[in-house]
């Protein structure tokens, strides 16, 4: 079994690893009249990455063909929420602070605990979006975007 | 001796009225989130960091103090009385205080964490108050090929301590140190790994990955997971705890014995000391050796307030220690001193030896502020919440996790004003769920990203000294001591087989 999630995240982990080697070879040379460059410590550390990446997958690969993994039932709440995070960020200067936190909060909460109940969530989420703006903005000074002004 | 009266007199800071509710309120969030399966201290403390830009950093560090201690005390709550840790760090307290519980005395078994917790955290405080300075001027000793080596033996040391996920531990270190790497470099105007971003100039700043790596990444991991915390809220309704039998007796407090609650101590604070250990080794460790010198192991498991007490004070003697190699040389022992760090870093100050003597005005209320947390907090909060604590387990998980993701995001946006930040936090909050999700330990990734940059100078600085001879690590005292160190780790962690861990201790 070539792929499995695991494995998966290694072949990343590895293909970013030699992305970084190559980057780093690129900053030149290692060593110049016997003092050590930019590029050596990230030689060091790339080398070392892919060598800890190839040990993980050689391992991983061996324990998948003594014993097939078992799979477990998946689950996609986790890549909505970085979606909701992605586009809160997106959103957060254009719509403002009030909007897009609002938003945003309702958003995960109706993630975490499904669509019942939407008036109670709203308000919630209002009530939320408020006290974390008291909290940033009047009681530690940090300025929030808004919509308008 | 100046430094330890500097830190008594640090006392008056706490009559202040806005220090003072600094550190309670501290204390207080951080036992709700050290009592609350499935958050730590660390997230409290992770969330709290963007408000150090408006606090005085005298007032920061001291609720950072009181932040740590209740975080090692306030998982036994949950420990003892529905027989989920609130934090790693009170596994071993289940293990007696639950049976307590189910023998009718929850609320003495509350007492008994608290007073162990109570002990192990002031015993801890009072060694780092004592022996930080000492240390501290034997850090000076140390020149630039001493710390190369000091710095790579902290690492090395976090990740062979890692047993049974060696390469996993070595890769998300590497992942650490390559995420220091980017940016200007530290002795040429050259930039490296930026890919043409301007805003990645200036490096991937400590803000985004701090809050990333424990705030966002536990968000994902609650929403992957979709833990079912109803039986814990149904088991924690039941739950009634009296405060008129919480104070444990004299004769309880006899039969421990101070041998125990002293060794316990002493375990923990050594433990701490170590990078990459933390509570939970520190408990797992006292409650061993108490098991293995007690005349009745069989009782241990059964509701012993023995292994409470032992458990208890070990976690808490561990936070004086991990602030040891922290203060002295710029090196976290665990992820909270690892935020404690960047509040320093974030306010201009660079941990390291000279720390002690140059700022020891700013160091010494975060020590008072620890003692005070162990000898005052502990004991009053536990007494006076102790029974509204467990309530918390009850609490809405879903606004729960939505306010943590709230207050993670816009704080990444506190420190620039850019929503650039708020990316790199995403981006790191998501490199850190699959790492833990895949089996990667993250303080190896955190420890890397803090001490890289410091590493290569170091490394860079020793061969440019000595014409690039690296023998210069052999040669050098200071250095050659830090070379043997990780030597013997080496020998005792990976190469030497575990201790046999006591019968009784295996079987629970």
């Amino acid at each position: 079994m070539l792929m499995n999630r695991q494995l998966v995240f290694l072949y990343v982990t590895l293909a970013v690893s030699v992305g970084y080697l190559v980057s780093a070879l690129r900053l030149g040379a290692p060593v110049v009249d016997g003092g050590l460059t930019p590029a050596f410590f990230p030689m060091l550390v790339g080398g070392t990455a892919i060598l800890f990446a190839g040990v993980l997958i050689v391992q991983k690969l061996r324990e998948a063909r003594d014993a097939p993994p078992v799979e477990t039932p998946r689950t996609f709440t986790h890549l909505w929420v970085v979606v909701a995070v992605f586009l809160y960020v997106v959103a957060f200067k254009p719509l403002g602070y009030f909007l897009s936190s609002g938003l945003f909060v309702f958003a995960l909460i109706v993630l975490f605990s499904g669509r019942e109940k939407l008036l109670v969530k709203a308000v919630i989420s209002a009530v939320v979006t408020g006290v974390a703006y008291l909290m940033f903005q009047q009681l530690f000074g940090v300025r929030l975007p808004t919509l308008w002004g | 001796m100046d430094f330890i009266l500097q830190v008594f007199s640090s006392f008056s800071l706490l009559l202040d009225p806005f220090n003072l509710t600094y550190v309670i309120l501290g204390f207080v969030i951080g036992t709700i989130f050290a009592a609350i399966p499935g958050l730590t201290a660390t997230l409290a403390m992770a969330l709290l960091l963007p408000l150090t830009y408006t606090l005085n950093v005298e007032t920061a560090l001291m609720a950072c103090a009181s932040i740590y201690m209740a975080g090692m005390c306030g998982g036994s709550i949950t420990a003892t009385t529905i027989n989920i840790p609130g934090a790693p760090s009170s596994m071993m307290t289940a293990l007696d205080g639950y049976p307590m519980q189910q023998q009718g005395k929850g609320a003495l078994a509350l007492g008994h964490a608290a007073l162990g917790s109570m002990f192990g955290g002031a015993v801890g405080a009072l060694l780092l108050i004592a022996v930080a300075p000492f240390v501290a001027e034997l850090s000076l000793l140390v020149k630039t090929t001493g710390k190369f080596s000091l710095l790579a033996f902290a690492i090395i040391v976090v990740v062979i301590a890692q047993r049974g996920r060696i390469p996993q531990a070595g890769l998300a270190a590497c992942i650490g140190l390559m995420l220091a790497t980017v940016g200007l470099d530290a002795m040429e105007p050259v930039t490296r790994f930026t890919y043409g971003y301007s805003n990645l100039t200036a490096g991937i700043d400590l803000m985004p990955v701090i809050i990333g790596t424990f705030a966002i990444a536990e968000v994902l991991t609650q929403a992957y997971s979709h833990t079912d915390v109803s039986a814990a809220a149904a088991a924690a309704d039941k739950v009634r705890i009296r405060r008129r039998d919480f104070l444990p007796p004299l004769s309880d407090i006899r039969k421990i014995g101070f041998g125990v609650y002293f060794k316990s101590c002493l375990i923990g604070y050594f433990v701490g000391t170590l990078p990459g250990a933390g509570g939970s080794m520190g408990s797992f460790l006292a409650y061993t050796e108490t098991v293995r010198t007690s005349k009745d192991p069989e009782s241990f498991g059964k509701g012993n307030p023995q292994g409470i007490a032992a458990s208890e004070s070990a976690n808490n003697a561990v936070c004086g220690g991990a602030m040891v190699p922290m203060l002295t040389f710029g090196i976290p022992g665990d992820p909270i001193t690892a935020i404690m760090l960047g509040v320093l870093v974030i306010n201009g100050i660079q941990p390291g030896p000279q720390l002690m003597a140059d700022q020891a005005g700013l160091i010494a209320p975060m020590l008072a502020a620890l003692l005070f947390s162990a000898v005052v907090l502990i004991p009053l909060t536990l007494w006076l919440l102790g029974p509204y604590f467990i309530k918390i387990v009850s609490m809405r998980k879903d606004v729960l996790y939505a306010v943590i993701a709230l207050l993670a995001v816009v704080g990444s946006y506190v420190a620039t004003y850019s929503t650039f930040q708020m990316f790199m936090a995403l981006a790191m909050g998501v490199l850190a769920f699959y790492l833990r999700r895949n089996g990667f330990p993250v303080i190896t990734m955190l420890l890397g990203y803090i001490l890289g940059p410091n590493l290569e100078e170091f490394l860079r600085r020793s061969l440019a000294l000595s014409n690039g001879d690296p023998t210069t690590f052999f040669t050098n005292p200071d250095s050659l001591f830090f070379v043997v160190l990780t030597l013997i780790f080496f020998y005792f962690l990976v190469i030497r087989k575990p201790a046999e861990i006591p019968k009784a201790v295996k079987t629970k």
